[in-house]
């Protein structure tokens, strides 16, 4: 289907694109790589009246060492995060990551911010206008019931981004800037866990940068992803591990899933569960209960339920192995 | 919808349009340049088949806007051919039967063009990282390899075109 | 093969450079002055009555010229003469979501689109059957009123005496198998442009032409004619370059003659093009099948009888479905010796789209449950899995006992192959913890015996025209979609014509300018229209011999035509022998690893070569103005010449039609299975396993394919490495998800066909028994490898981790469930309720698409409400 007619604004400066925003806010969407959002446009997910492209905003590009740690700009694509010797060096899981979104093509348009940003997915939401006819809509868009769980109010799309997981491991956050002010936040307070409203975003407001503490560089890691293909598609549940080491010891380890709930999401108790007196194979077992007791998948995309909440315990224990292994 | 002028440099000439914003750089290329060497092969920016070079790297005209494409370097299949030749890497997918069907294979030539331009002599395991970008539903895929390998060859000797020249193969 | 100068050589296709430029135009590249962009308007609902379609609001929009519903058009149509179940646009009812409704032409694409919006239709909503054994069941709202129990088609085949050949075997192993559906996901959605000439004497319209991405443009034109009511020689098809088919395209569908019907009200052209949700509802892939199979065997393993009863969900209308639930039991013949069969076939109808001819033709499904068993026999009896096929070989020349005539039959060297290449007595079973090997084979027709037409006439006609100048144009009505038609069909012309490859001209698949040729399926296209070519050839050879030999006063018999020269075959030595190049080879393509095809010498050849050769060439002719009896040769040129002057206009035709004896019984449903030969294949496939995640990562695939003779080696290889790597994607990654009739995956992110990152190193060996009626013995290669694969990948995973799978595709979740029984793991819902080593039906997707009061407008009685 072609894309609903609507008005391009292609801003030079940051705060040119803050006020256009502020002025057309709730009818404006924003256009990074497009990687997403064009093809939900042309399924009529999305028909605003204006566009505004931020690929002239220099301000926000590039990866920047600061005395924090790293500065990322939002619209830094995919293909640049990938081949930084600076995220190689230092936040090598987040690097892995990266190189896991779709195939390098699209990683050569994708950026950062988007992928953060990325709207939910569900196979009865991600769909053309006239296929969610046949469906009746769904709570995400146009309609009043969740298909994959009917009985309730919710919506069940799954958040199905690579590289948050391994941020909110990173412990980074957001920079998020309207017209008139700036704010700073974890990256874990920016979703909210709801399908169709599933990040805390005001219609007025950018991300524009992505902070990596110094304190979270040199983490070792691992980012195990489940999907069909090598290539192109979305994950199906994944999960990213970060872990410190102190003379052998786990000082400090992380965990995040994606792609089984509607966000991203830190496994909650990991570090009660390290350092005690059992195997390093145990405690591996025992966090990846915990983290596939954290994932709620349902039937939003290929794979069963079951599956993939089995596959976060599997990829949790190696993930956690092999970073204990580095 | 009001169109606009937009100056769209496509295989190093310069093109005046009047277009809508919300109009795709493909649909631009191929309605209104009729460069129809970019396929369309799918909706959902999955199959590749519409690859071409802005400013030198490989991105989808399914996902671009036309309108946001101003003031960069779009090269297509048709801006590949060197001198009205055919370059190594097309006369290799045509030789090693890396294209059946050809709907596939201006994009592919596209990618292979990219790979080839910023890392001469690839690995196996890079080529095949590098292919995964496009799908194709003839080949498997095996007999790009080949090619690939061959334009490689060709290129490193120069002799792209002299076959008195060409490396057997063994 | 030295014995060949064109045949048999690896060449690059001819339209490679086409392909390779982007310079080639598939039917959406092309355009015509006052163009009309065509949408469709598709139903939402999976089986309604159509009460009223009100398309006044829609044409009122600025930019549409005009909106076509089914009374615009209400004759009816299908593929199959016994079919016609189709209208291009729904005339009464709406049978599966996506069925065909309206169709706007416009300006452009966004006021078709905007139209859509604006056709108001009015439904009676039915109750709706999506899965084939509720479907059998139904006693009313049958989705077509003349089928009961919406059973399209079934069949009851028993040869020999199967309850005598059960009585003795040593062992009967039965099971039910599942293989989801698929579809064939070709690269190049459909499209249609047609238009139509305004008759200079009346003024009105006139012809139409169409051209359209079709592997059929003959049927194109036949069905048009039905639905238009226009004489067929008002219509010329034309098939441009076709962006891959594999079945997809080998019947009509409905936007081809949408199109035609918008233009003609329109009186403008209309170009349509589906977009890939809409290629999928148009879909005609291969149906979900359930396989009931039994097989005994001796204790030494010979087959003792064979029974199969085959359910089919066809979706809503008969497409090719009545071929192919024949096809299902006849191809259980043809690749073994089995002296006792019987085969149910049921081909039923559901309100899904229709499934139709895909690669392997009703023979894949079948045989992945064949080969499975096969082997599951082989360990009840501890024999080897090669050895127990081995035991079972046919003895050919052989009729089958389902009436299939056999005469070349590589199948033991292709099992020898595969063995030998993937060092099977030496690996298999000793590669470790969670990989193996596994190995099954296949094979298909070379072209149906009979036509689906019904008809005696030929299956393939090609014409040649001869040129002064010495330039070979061959017409040709079969369809290059990628597969080499357009190459072998030059090469064959060459070879027998002796000529450079150079000089052939190919001008293909245009109704108004190439004889008939019933199309690229069935595999048909090198044995039928590759032999009309030879004949053709052939008889424009004659022409030239008679006149040459006059000349070079010989008998024509004592001629021999090769590299572009005409020579006495006593005097060679005498000829000058030119350097260069003669077959057109490409001298840089020399094979690599994996090649087992014998090659002729090419290291001589050259461009220097070729160049040398020319200026030969025209010393020769300029010798020859001087000396005007030629007695040992003549160039190719001067022999044209001279036919020319002797016999006026130089042109040949040949034909082929299948020959009586290879045309099979005389029982209900006999016509569909025998073919002229027989393709084999024989495959090993290495497969790894990750038992945690039920992971399948395949290795390597050795493949070897008897092709009777490779006319072009490198196209073969291809078409064996595409077929088994398509095989490879139904196995493992590729699978229609259901709904309720909604089609889940409708595009390529959700329909996965594989990348390149997964797809294995697949080593084509080719295999060539020379066939006593293929064209220089030539067999197909295209699609008869594809079904081994699907088993030998089972078999793998088998030999790997000891788990025996009943549902194809081997997902991972599928694997890990059949892992974790096996392991007495407690048990998991991995895959909805089906257990994939017993899977008893077929699984939807989870989730509802209706709740209590929510979700779409459903009958109280469909499937959908029940639950």
């Amino acid at each position: 289907m072609t894309v609903k007619p609507f008005q391009l604004l292609c801003p030079r400066e940051l705060s040119d694109a803050l006020a256009t925003l502020e002025k057309h806010s709730g009818n404006i969407r924003v256009l990074a790589g497009g990687t997403d959002l064009l093809p939900s446009m042309r399924q009529r997910l999305f028909e605003p009246e204006y566009v505004l492209d931020i690929r002239q905003l220099r301000e926000i590009q590039g990866i920047r060492l600061t005395e924090q740690g790293i500065e990322i700009g939002a619209f830094t694509t995919l293909h640049a995060i990938e081949n930084s010797d600076e995220l190689k060096r230092s936040y090598p899981l987040l690097v892995e990551a990266a190189k896991t979104v779709a195939s390098p093509v699209i990683r050569n348009m994708a950026t950062i911010g988007g992928n953060v940003c990325l709207d939910t997915r569900c196979l009865w939401y991600n769909q053309s206008l006239s296929w969610r006819k046949s469906c009746g809509f769904c709570i995400k868009k146009d309609g009043n019931i969740c298909h994959v769980a009917p009985g309730g109010t919710k919506c069940w799309a799954a958040f199905s981004a690579d590289t948050p997981p391994a941020l909110l491991c990173l412990q980074a956050e957001i920079e998020i800037r309207n017209a008139s002010s700036s704010r700073r936040v974890t990256l874990e307070k920016f979703y909210t866990g709801e399908g169709d409203n599933y990040r805390r975003l005001q219609p007025d407001e950018l991300v524009t940068h992505i902070f990596l503490p110094r304190g979270s560089a040199l983490y070792g890691g691992a980012y195990r992803k489940l999907r069909i293909r090598g290539s192109i598609d979305y994950p199906l549940a994944a999960v990213a591990v970060a872990l410190k080491r102190k003379n052998g010891d786990f000082e400090d380890l992380r965990i995040a899933i994606t792609a089984v709930n509607p966000a991203p999401l830190l496994v909650a108790g990991v570090q009660s569960l390290v350092n005690r007196a059992m195997t390093r194979e145990r405690m591996a077992e025992e966090i990846a209960e915990l983290a596939a007791r954290t994932a709620k998948p349902l039937t939003t995309s290929a794979l069963t339920p079951e599956y993939r909440r089995e596959i976060i315990r599997v990829f949790t224990k190696r993930a956690v192995l092999e970073a204990a292994a580095d | 919808m009001t169109k606009q002028l937009v100056a769209l440099r496509v295989n190093r000439r310069l093109h005046e349009l009047a277009i809508e914003s919300s109009w795709l750089l493909l649909d631009t290329l191929r309605e209104q340049l009729q460069l129809t060497g970019s396929k369309r092969g799918c909706d959902d920016s999955s199959c590749g088949a519409c690859t071409v070079l802005v400013d030198g790297i490989p991105m989808l005209a399914c996902t671009l806007l036309a309108a946001s494409c101003e003031g960069r370097e779009i090269t297509t299949i048709e801006g590949v051919t060197e001198h009205g030749a055919l370059a190594a890497i097309q006369k290799a997918y045509g030789d090693w039967g890396g294209a059946q069907c050809g709907f596939c294979t201006p994009g592919f030539i596209m990618t292979v063009k990219h790979l080839l331009a910023t890392t001469p002599k690839p690995s196996e395991e890079k080529i095949r990282e590098a292919l995964s970008s496009n799908l194709c539903r003839c080949t498997g895929y095996s007999q790009m390899y080949e090619a690939i390998k061959a334009a490689v060859e060709a290129e490193q000797k120069g002799l792209a075109g002299d076959e008195k020249n060409a490396p057997s193969r063994t | 093969m030295s014995d060949f100068s064109v045949v048999g050589k690896p060449i690059p296709m001819i339209d490679a450079a086409a392909k390779t430029t982007g310079a080639g135009k598939y039917t959406d590249d092309l355009s015509l002055p006052g163009l009309l962009i065509g949408k469709i308007l598709h139903s939402p609902h999976p089986h309604a009555r159509i009460r009223h379609i009100d398309i006044s609001r829609a044409l009122e929009l600025d930019g549409v010229v005009a909106v076509v519903t089914g009374a615009d058009a209400p004759n009816p149509y299908g593929i199959l003469p016994v079919g016609h179940d189709e209208h291009a646009l729904a005339l009464d009812k709406v049978r599966y979501v996506g069925d065909n409704l309206a169709c706007v032409a416009a300006e452009d694409s966004r006021a078709a689109e905007r139209a859509l919006e604006l056709i108001d239709v009015d439904y009676d909503i039915l109750p709706a059957y999506f899965d084939p054994e509720e479907s059998m069941k139904a006693e009313r709202d049958l989705i077509h009123e003349n089928k009961p129990h919406n059973l399209e088609k079934d069949y009851h085949h028993v040869f020999g005496n199967p309850a005598q050949g059960f009585a003795q075997a040593d062992c009967t192993v039965e099971g039910r198998f599942i293989a989801n559906e698929v579809t064939h996901a070709a690269m190049e959605p459909h499209s249609t442009l047609a238009t139509f000439d305004l008759d200079p004497v009346t003024g009105n319209i006139g012809r139409l032409t169409v051209w359209s991405s079709t592997q059929v443009p003959y049927y194109l034109q036949h069905k048009l004619s039905l639905v238009l009511d226009l004489p067929m020689s008002q219509i010329r098809v034309i098939k441009p370059l076709v962006g891959g088919g594999f079945g997809g395209k080998s019947e009509v569908i409905p936007l081809e003659i949408i199109a035609a019907i918008a233009a003609r009200k329109a009186r403008r052209p209309v170009k349509i093009t589906y977009t890939r949700e809409e290629v999928c509802w148009a879909h005609r892939g291969r149906p979900r099948t359930i396989i009931d199979l039994k097989t005994g065997a001796t204790s030494d393993g010979r087959l003792t009888a064979v029974e199969a009863r085959v359910i089919q969900d066809g979706g809503a209308y008969c497409s090719y479905g009545v071929v192919t639930i024949l096809y299902s039991g006849a191809l259980l013949g043809a690749l073994y010796d089995i002296a006792n069969l019987q085969y149910d076939g049921y081909r039923v109808l559901t309100n899904k789209p229709a499934c139709g001819a895909m690669r392997g033709h009703g023979t894949v499904n079948v045989r992945f449950a064949f080969e499975s068993q096969l082997d599951e026999i082989a360990a009840k009896l501890n024999l080897d899995p090669a050895e127990i096929r081995r035991q079972n070989l046919l003895r050919p020349p052989a009729i089958t006992v389902n009436g299939l005539r056999v005469q070349s039959y590589g199948l033991p060297e292709c099992i020898e192959k595969v063995v030998e290449r993937s060092g099977w007595a030496e690996r298999k079973g000793r590669l470790g913890k969670g990989r193996g090997l596994g190995l099954a084979c296949s094979h298909y027709v070379s072209g149906a015996a009979n036509s689906i037409i019904r008809s005696d006439m030929p299956h393939s006609t090609v014409n040649i025209k001869i040129d002064r100048d010495g330039g070979v144009v061959v017409y040709t009505g079969a369809s290059e979609i990628g597969q080499g038609s357009d190459t072998m069909t030059s090469q064959i012309a060459a070879e027998v014509l002796g000529c450079l490859l150079s000089r052939v001209k190919v001008v293909a698949a245009d109704t108004d300018l190439t004889p008939i040729d019933i199309g690229s399926y069935s595999s048909r296209v090198t044995f039928m229209a590759g032999n009309a070519t030879l004949r053709a050839a052939q008889e424009v050879k004659r022409q030239i011999a008679s006149a040459a030999a006059q000349k070079m006063g010989c008998a024509p018999e004592e001629l021999i035509f090769r590299d572009d020269l005409v020579f006495r075959r006593d005097a060679q030595r005498g000829v000058p022998r030119l350097e260069g190049e003669p077959s057109g080879e490409n001298p840089s393509r020399q094979r690599s690893r994996g090649r087992t095809h014998e090659q002729a010498n090419t290291s001589q050849a050259s461009v220097a070569g070729r160049v040398e050769g020319q200026i030969l060439r025209g010393s020769l002719q300029q010798k020859r103005k001087e000396d005007l009896t030629p007695k040992d040769f003549m160039t190719f040129e001067e022999a044209v010449v001279a036919a020319i002057d002797f016999h006026g206009a130089l042109t040949g035709t040949g034909s082929y039609a299948p020959p009586a004896a290879a045309r099979g019984g005389k029982y209900k449903g006999a016509g569909v299975g025998p073919s002229p030969a027989y393709s084999y294949s024989a495959q090993v496939a290495e497969v790894s396993v990750d038992e945690e995640t039920g992971q399948v990562t395949v290795h390597k695939v050795w493949a070897a394919h008897d092709c009777g003779r490779a006319l072009n080696p490198v196209a073969v290889e291809g078409q064996v490495i595409g077929s088994v790597w398509m095989g490879m994607g139904q196995a493992l990654t590729e699978e229609m998800i259901w709904k309720d009739g909604l089609l889940m995956n409708p595009g390529l992110l959700e329909y996965r066909s594989p990348s390149a990152a997964e797809s294995p190193q697949v080593e084509a060996i080719i295999v060539e028994s020379v066939d006593p009626e293929g064209p220089f013995g030539a067999k197909e290669c295209s699609e008869g490898a594809l079904a081994a694969t699907i088993p030998a990948i089972s078999n793998a995973i088998y030999d790997a981790v000891g788990i025996r799978l009943h549902e194809a595709p081997f997902s991972p979740e599928r694997v890990l469930a059949a892992l974790r029984a096996k392991k007495a793991a407690k048990p998991l819902n991995l895959t909805e309720g089906v257990d994939p080593t017993r899977p008893t039906r077929f699984r939807e997707h989870g989730g509802a698409l209706c709740f209590k009061q929510k979700g779409p407008e459903r009958h109280e009685l469909d499937a959908s409400r029940a639950r």
